[in-house]
């Protein structure tokens, strides 16, 4: 679903001039529609992911840059390890181990 | 619920500094978004989240010292991470974690090259502004894209107002030999000078005469599809509600129905005729007011 500029604002409870920031120091990279940004909501999760560490997890300006670039590199490395494990196993959507075991038919 | 005590694993007499920083120490170990691939981490962040923001509220945290309230009160933090969507094709995925393994690997440089093949173009947002009968109607309307190009929106009867039309492929084009991403267009729907929309349902107040009303009259009455006669009962009155079946929004299977309120309008200009009937006629029993005033 598609977050409006303002809706964004009041949901990731940020001010405009910290979305300007963020954006201009590329942690966020919203989309752009004909005339405004448009927002995702994995653009908000990520701003409350910034709130958290700013706020919560002690990590200053310099840190979360940081931060963000090693967590986007963890998920590039998911991801190519989901796409290695797939074309491993043919073309069978990858579980995640664990999850596959509870969906099993229990034999009593 | 857990005690909240024992989910930052602090002592009941623990300040609200001591109760902070087991918090912060928590927090840093299990934060779900850096734990991506942790499920239960999620759970454990959840119940220290909530029993810190439980025990930071002094007034519940003495509450539930003197056993007036048990921790059930304290409230889950947002559901959703970071790591949910990180996974759904993110302009933020960096490939700097692993880019010279498949510089080097030719089995890995492969899969990747085949991924990135089929990686999809981004998708393109756009708003429309649909006229009220259009969007009941159904209509095609064509959009100017900021690069000159155009763009035809098929709307379907019944679109709704903040609906979002997705068209396969009208979308950025890939960079490789994918496919297209989606245009996305936002419909809004442009208020109508006398229809209003109530889910599938029209309402339309109708302005009637007296003599409509009193009398009773086959009126001709606009809806979505052109006029058609109403039949106005004898002795009908403002707000009077009167229902033309299927003659509201087309929804699966049929159409919702045109709502007309009837609303008497005196005449505006002089009429001495009936002022001298008014002031002559005074039936007993006529007092709208009846109830009212004591």
């Amino acid at each position: 679903m598609i977050i409006t500029k303002l809706d964004f604002l009041v949901r990731a409870a940020i001010d405009h001039r910290t979305l300007v920031l963020w954006i201009e120091e590329e942690w966020l990279i919203p989309g752009r529609a004909a005339d405004d940004l448009v927002f995702s909501e994995a653009d908000l999760a990520r701003a409350r992911l910034i709130r958290d560490l700013t706020d919560d997890l002690g990590v200053n300006a310099e840190g979360v840059g940081v931060a963000l670039h090693l967590l986007d590199q963890i998920h590039g490395l998911r991801e190519a390890m989901a796409e290695v494990l797939k074309s491993i196993h043919g073309s069978e959507a990858v579980q995640i181990p664990g999850a596959s075991r509870s969906s099993k038919p229990r034999q009593d | 619920m857990e005690d909240p005590y024992d989910s930052l694993g602090v002592a009941r007499t623990a300040t609200q500094d001591e109760i902070r920083k087991a918090y912060l120490r928590l927090a840093k170990k299990l934060h779900p978004d850096l734990n991506p691939g942790d499920k239960a981490s999620e759970t454990r962040f959840k119940a220290v989240a909530s029993a810190y923001d439980f025990l930071s509220d002094a007034e519940k945290r003495r509450r539930f010292d003197a056993g007036e309230i048990d921790a059930s009160g304290a409230e889950a933090r947002h559901e959703k991470y970071y790591r949910d969507y990180a996974s759904q094709g993110q302009p933020y995925a960096s490939a700097s974690g692993y880019a010279d393994f498949a510089d080097t690997d030719d089995f890995l440089s492969e899969i990747f090259r085949q991924q990135a093949r089929r990686a999809r173009g981004s998708d393109l947002h756009y708003s429309l502004a649909v006229a009220f009968l259009d969007a009941v109607n159904g209509a095609t309307q064509r959009i100017t894209l900021p690069n000159g190009g155009s763009l035809d929106v098929t709307i379907a009867p019944g679109v709704h107002h903040g609906q979002v039309l997705r068209l396969r492929g009208k979308g950025a084009p890939a960079p490789g030999e994918g496919k297209a991403g989606d245009a996305l267009v936002e419909i809004s729907i442009r208020p109508h000078p006398f229809f209003t929309r109530h889910g599938d349902n029209i309402h339309l107040d109708l302005p009637v005469t007296f003599a409509e009303a009193v009398l009773g009259a086959e009126i001709k009455t606009p809806t979505p599809t052109g006029p058609v006669m109403l039949k106005a009962p004898k002795g009908s009155n403002t707000g009077t509600v009167l229902r033309l079946k299927g003659k509201g929004v087309p929804r699966d299977g049929g159409r919702g129905d045109l709502l007309v309120k009837l609303k008497i309008m005196a005449p505006t200009e002089a009429n001495p005729e009936l002022d001298a009937f008014l002031t002559s006629w005074a039936p007993a029993n006529y007092d709208p007011r009846r109830g009212m005033l004591t």
